[in-house]
């Protein structure tokens, strides 16, 4: 610690004291800022942190400091605030202020790069912790998420055209797309836009939501202003999605005390908003739609409480306690850098013992000559040494020994090695080394180099007398057989999945419109894309071709990298099939997609869709129970359908429990696709001619006589029968 | 007319419970006070100390910004009308001063010399004298300059933590005083990212009502600060987990305080809303 002598009481009371120096003179800040970043940093204490953070929040959204100033101090921080955000398991009090403080920064450090393309490392940590704040954004607690949508609003403000002619130009908060020059180096103007559009659509999600929480709604509303007010391209969008938010959606659920504070607080929250736009322009297109909405809010809102306040009985017991608070006691085995004992390796070229065991880098002391002291005071110190040496750090010594003479007596052994008779297929064009940087190479690619020095070059054996240096040629690894290479990938593929349970639930997911890029942002869509599409197109035209249309041969002993792929995707989805359905059907759609093209390209292609539409319904259906819109959705969004595909649908019948789900769903591809209308009406008549079961034959009749002409002649004859089973069934 | 009381915490850490000045590290809420003169008992609010527009009404904001400073926390009011108030000789002329210009002192001594036996039959000189005691004269909550550091207010009541002009409570008197409030954050545009809850606490603008409403208020102001005193202290080391869903923060523990508070003060009708300086 820097102050060992200081308590933390007293040193918090000495930082106190300076944030008072600077309140009182803004002049101050560049050296108050630059004196407290190391007591701040990562490895501080906790309050420090704390307190360091809360600072920096406060500094940057200071009024009090001009923005020049900001601007430059900005960048003095921005290090120190990407290594606290970027620690997972910074406190949370500590990430909060972090998020404001970027929020704050962000403009600043936009201009300050489209003055300074050059300064590619800033906009670097910038990225960073932008894309740190945008991840935690679902996954933190609520009092840092508000933080996280306000930081997106600001993204959003700064990342869109402003107004024209904006006579506020040099206020920092009036930053804007339309500064951004359309070929600059760093910041590419559409892709900035296509973020904020995100960011917005990101935002505005937590209107859609089923559950609403008042926090993050009332955060939202009330950071949208300034963006309806300063982007009027925005206000569009933005207050479409209010209008038809309804804040008391959620006050037909029992009223605890806090539901009732909540839905109240998100009824005048939004009203507030909604009163506030009109009132700044009452000539917005908007404002009869919204002047209905306040209305209708106002009069919904005194039913609801009045009626409340009316029955009103005595107070429900209030849950005390929290759900039971974990406590995540990570082991800190922090290994500090400062116990890495870096030991640089020799340069190549003849040294000597001295210089083999040598290992400090400090030229002053490598000039010392022991040989001065007495024979007795080595023995001292020595012994001195050797009693309280960290193992650890002793090891680490000998071993970089070890290896610097390895190194130096490497060649002698590699010198049996024939370069004539190594294996072929070797190219000796490694020459895209870069000599600048061989003191970075490993040795061997160092003695590689060396080898490829042409013989007649004399300097090279000159430089380096002592190592024998035998012509040679790096050995080919061992070639891998197709299992291993298997093997192989399926670890690689396993390690994507994993990756992607670790993403899951992205949560609201951001709509970036048509100028989205498929597989663009590092969240779990875009490694389903990759995947789905290394399954269905890498191997593309490779497989089994001289089996004509063939579904794939069943038995194939060494599956290939994307039948693997595929079985992957096949358990991922059923896994948890309720939420991974889009995942189904996306990568359904790139198989379809797949077998279009091939279809196309030649009639030698092995179709995989239809094969996978049927395993994964089959993997489904089973565990469907009564009320799953799943099966629905996965119908009705999967590119093609077919008579198998309906069977197994139909089938689905013969539960009593399904009946009502399976019907629906064919009834919702009558009405909703067209070209399988006709297939699925023929399921439903099956199921209406084979069923025995009392639920499912009248509603099918019901569908087939509004769908299928004549069917209502011919339901006639069986009627009466019908009427019996069920007066049979109703009594 | 509004007046609204708010009361920093940020800096001043002691609890409510403890003497003068400095439970040292204790951490404090920052409380803001906002009043809306609601005339019941004079036509016009005066506007009292502590940045927050109080009105002669401001019997309530008053009362709430001198029970949350004498309970140590940190505290700023405000008045949201357009001039101070006060009720005059008749109900036709008012006693109208104006916002940030002058000093209760001033209105003191214009009082009495006026007519001072009226002004202390009708309670205002003890209210404006008591208000000398807290801050040197009512402030206007649209004229804050929020961020702007507080320094020069050193000598009024609770100014002691709320010197870097930020708090992270404002609790308003009355409900037009909280519509007045979220209508100039929206206008101000949000330019500090730092979030604030805005609660009001509708106290009838009568004698006994102000005190309980400022009752109220001290309670409200114990439980939020409770709570954030829980956040801060639930995870001192580094284990802590910004990512752990499973504890709650301060911010998302109001609604519920807010909730169970009304369940014991049901006289004082509260709204809220998560806000932005």
């Amino acid at each position: 610690m820097a102050a060992p002598a200081l308590s933390v009481e007293q040193q918090i009371s000495q930082l106190n004291d300076a944030r008072k120096l600077v309140l009182q003179d803004a002049n101050f800040y560049p050296q108050i800022i630059q004196g407290i970043l190391p007591i701040i940093g990562p490895s501080a204490r906790v309050e420090f942190r704390r307190w360091g953070a809360d600072f920096l929040a406060e500094t940057f959204a200071s009024p009090h400091v001009p923005a020049q100033q900001k601007e430059t101090l900005g960048l003095v921080v921005l290090e120190t605030l990407r290594s606290m955000i970027e620690d997972p398991a910074e406190d949370s009090a500590v990430v909060k202020s972090v998020v404001q403080t970027a929020a704050s920064i962000y403009p600043l450090v936009v201009r300050w790069i489209i003055n300074n393309p050059y300064d590619g490392p800033t906009w670097d940590r910038m990225i960073a912790i932008k894309s740190r704040i945008l991840r935690m954004w679902d996954s933190a607690t609520i009092g840092v998420r508000i933080c996280c949508i306000k930081f997106a609003q600001r993204v959003v403000l700064v990342q869109t055209a402003g107004p024209e002619a904006d006579p506020k130009r040099g206020n920092p908060f009036e930053v804007s797309l339309t500064m951004v020059p359309q070929n600059h180096p760093l910041l590419a103007p559409r892709n900035l836009e296509a973020e904020a559009s995100g960011l917005l659509d990101r935002m505005l999600g937590v209107f859609q939501e089923n559950i609403s929480d008042a926090l993050l709604i009332d955060a939202t509303l009330n950071s949208l202003s300034i963006l309806i007010r300063a982007r009027p391209h925005l206000a569009n969008k933005i207050l479409t999605v209010i209008l038809n938010f309804n804040p008391l959606k959620q006050a037909n659920s029992p009223m605890t005390p806090k539901l009732r504070v909540m839905v109240k607080s998100m009824e005048k929250t939004t009203r507030m908003l909604l009163i506030h736009v009109n009132k700044r322009d009452p000539q917005n297109p908007l404002a009869g739609r919204i002047h209905q909405y306040i209305e209708r809010m106002m009069r919904s809102k005194t039913e609801i409480f009045d009626e409340f306040n009316r029955k009103r009985g005595p107070p429900e017991p209030v849950d005390g306690l929290d759900p039971a608070k974990r406590q995540k006691l990570v082991a800190q085995v922090n290994t500090s850098p400062q116990n890495r004992l870096h030991i640089p390796p020799l340069t190549p070229g003849s040294h000597t013992v001295a210089e083999l065991f040598t290992i400090t880098t400090d030229e002053a002391l490598k000039a010392f000559d022991v040989a001065m002291l007495s024979e007795d005071l080595v023995v001292k110190i020595g012994i001195t040494i050797l009693q309280r040496i960290n193992t650890d750090t002793l090891n680490q010594a000998v071993d970089g020994v070890r290896q610097r003479y390895q190194t130096v007596f490497a060649p002698q052994l590699v010198e049996g090695i024939n370069p004539e008779t190594a294996p072929l297929g070797v190219d000796d064009d490694d020459d895209d080394y870069d000599p600048d940087f061989y003191n970075a190479e490993d040795t061997e690619q160092i003695m590689n180099k060396l080898d490829n020095a042409p013989p007649e070059q004399e300097e090279a054996v000159a430089r380096a007398p002592e190592v024998a240096l035998g012509p040679f040629t790096l050995p080919p690894p061992p070639p891998i057989t197709p299992e291993q290479a298997t093997q192989i990938g399926q670890a690689t593929v396993s390690r994507v999945f994993g990756n992607m349970q670790t993403l899951e639930e992205p949560g609201k997911k951001s709509k970036s419109g048509m100028n989205r890029l498929a597989a663009s942002a590092y969240d779990r869509d875009a490694w389903i894309t990759i995947i789905t599409r290394l399954a269905t197109r890498a191997s593309a035209g490779l497989e089994n071709q001289p089996e004509p249309m063939k579904e794939e041969h069943p038995n194939s002993a060494s599956p290939s990298l994307s039948n693997t792929i595929r079985d992957f995707l096949y358990l991922y989805v059923l896994e948890d099939f309720r939420k991974r359905i889009d995942v189904a059907v996306a990568w359904l759609c790139e198989e379809w997609y797949n077998d279009q093209v091939k279809m196309k390209s030649g009639d030698d292609a092995v179709l995989h869709y239809e094969k996978w539409v049927i395993k994964v319904l089959d993997g489904i259906v089973p565990y469907l129970d009564a009320r799953d819109k799943v099966l629905t959705r996965f119908l009705s969004e999967i590119p093609g359908l077919s008579i198998d595909v309906l069977a197994r649908v139909k089938s689905l019948c013969r539960d009593p429990a399904m009946v009502d789900l399976a019907l629906k769903s064919l009834l919702y591809l009558v009405m909703m696709r067209p070209p399988v209308r006709e297939i699925a009406l023929d399921a439903v008549e099956d199921v209406w001619n084979t069923s025995s079961d009392d639920d499912a034959k009248p509603m099918a009749a019901k569908f087939l006589t509004r769908w299928r002409p004549g069917f209502a002649e011919r339901l006639k004859g069986p009627e009466d029968d019908e009427k019996k089973a069920n007066g049979i069934a109703a009594a | 007319m509004a007046q609204a009381e708010v009361i920093n915490g940020t800096a001043g850490q002691q609890l409510a419970s403890n003497g003068e000045h400095a439970d040292p590290g204790g951490f404090k809420l920052k409380f803001c006070t906002v009043c809306a003169s609601n005339n019941n008992r004079f036509d016009n609010p005066l506007p009292l100390r502590i940045a927050d527009s109080e009105k002669l009404t401001s019997l309530r904001s008053m009362e709430s910004h001198l029970r949350l400073a004498a309970a140590n926390y940190p505290v700023i009011s405000f008045g949201t009308g357009s001039l101070v108030r006060l009720p005059g000789a008749t109900i036709t002329e008012p006693n109208v001063y104006q916002f940030n210009k002058t000093s209760y002192d001033s209105i003191y001594k214009e009082l009495e010399a006026k007519d001072s036996r009226l002004y202390h039959a009708n309670g205002i000189l003890n209210m404006i004298g008591r208000n000398r005691g807290v801050k040197w004269g009512p402030e206007r909550w649209q004229d804050w300059q929020i961020g702007i550091p507080r320094l020069q207010h050193s000598t009024d009541r609770g100014s002691e933590g709320v010197e870097g002009g930020v708090v992270d409570v404002v609790i308003t008197c009355e409900e037009r005083c909280w519509d007045a409030v979220i209508e100039d954050l929206h206008n101000r545009g949000s330019p500090l990212n730092r979030p604030v809850h805005v609660i009001n606490v509708d106290i009838k603008d009568n004698h006994e009502e102000a005190l309980i409403g400022g009752k109220g208020i001290l309670d409200l102001a114990d439980s939020l600060n409770k709570a954030a005193v829980e956040e801060r202290a639930l995870n001192p080391s580094a284990f802590d987990d910004g990512n752990a869903s499973s504890r709650s923060g301060f911010d998302e523990r109001v609604p519920e305080i807010i909730g169970e508070w009304q369940e014991r003060w049901p006289r004082l009708p509260a709204v809220w809303t998560l806000a932005w300086f």
